[in-house]
């Protein structure tokens, strides 16, 4: 069971440099190829520069989740403007809340990623659902 | 229900869907997509592990059928920039092999902020839900 006294703890990513390799890969692995005047992020590759916030939260020591039975439930975006190879942007996750019913455990990650003038760029909620071994 | 084509946003109507996007995922396509977006967990990656799990084997990563529904809408609008929130839930796992069809329909259009709602589902080859209660707000400006 994860300690409820988590809640609110903050992670925050070093600057993610966006490339148009970086687009390019994400757009060949999802097969979203098709070609547009302008170069710009799918809006779901939210999902890649704001990737080490989740990363953080996973592997905390501390808050120990049980990611070999750590599912994800639900996710929700923001996008407050596209994304372009040249942006650096950092994203900030917090626990947003720590909940459980019958055998199941819920974990609630706000995210909000920022570009270098400090201008929001996207918001997230992920809800992760830890299924209990037993 | 006719499948929407409209060109400009003045066509668009409520309940009208929009052309159905078809994925089959791979083993190869699932570790292309930890390789480009750093997710790397062994139960998308190793069949023991996922097993070990209680797994039926590997699963795909739930943001790569929500990147095929994101796909769908933005195939639609023949443009990336005017997604303005998308949400929905991972209803169901998908394994390699399986046949993902996206499905999406206009719920509701805002004549003055040039806006609509959309409803978002994928479901699997047996008809089961993999994405359900699906939401995206656009902008419809269709590139001529």
């Amino acid at each position: 069971m994860t300690d409820r006294r988590f809640r609110g703890r903050t992670y925050e990513t070093g600057p993610f440099e966006v490339t148009e390799e970086s687009i390019r890969a994400y757009m060949r692995a999802t097969g979203d190829e098709r070609e547009e005047p302008d170069l710009v992020a799918p809006p779901t590759y939210a999902m890649v520069y704001g990737f080490d916030a989740y990363w953080q939260l996973w592997t905390d020591p501390e808050v120990a989740l049980d990611t070999a039975h750590l599912v994800h439930g639900e996710q929700r975006f923001t996008f407050h403007r596209p994304v372009r190879p040249g942006d650096q942007l950092r994203t900030t996750g917090r626990i947003a809340d720590i909940s459980a019913r019958a055998s199941m455990e819920f974990v609630d990650f706000d995210l909000s990623s920022t570009d270098v003038q400090g201008h929001l760029v996207s918001e997230a909620t992920a809800l992760f659902v830890i299924r209990s071994p037993q | 229900m006719m499948t929407g084509r409209a060109t400009r946003f003045e066509e668009v109507q409520v309940g009208e869907s929009l052309p159905p996007l078809h994925k089959t995922v791979s083993v190869e396509q699932i570790r292309r997509y930890a390789q480009a977006s750093g997710d790397h967990n062994p139960i998308h990656l190793d069949q023991a592990f996922a097993r070990s799990a209680g797994l039926p084997g590997v699963i795909a990563h739930g943001m790569l059928t929500m990147a095929f529904v994101n796909q769908m809408v933005t195939d639609w609008l023949g443009d990336r920039r005017t997604v303005r929130s998308l949400r929905g839930r991972f209803a169901g796992m998908v394994l390699p092999g399986d046949r993902v069809t996206c499905r999406g329909s206009v719920k509701a259009k805002d004549q003055s902020a040039g806006r609509l709602t959309l409803e978002l589902s994928a479901e699997n080859q047996r008809g089961e839900a993999v994405f359900t209660k699906g939401i995206a707000d656009v902008e419809f400006h269709r590139a001529e």
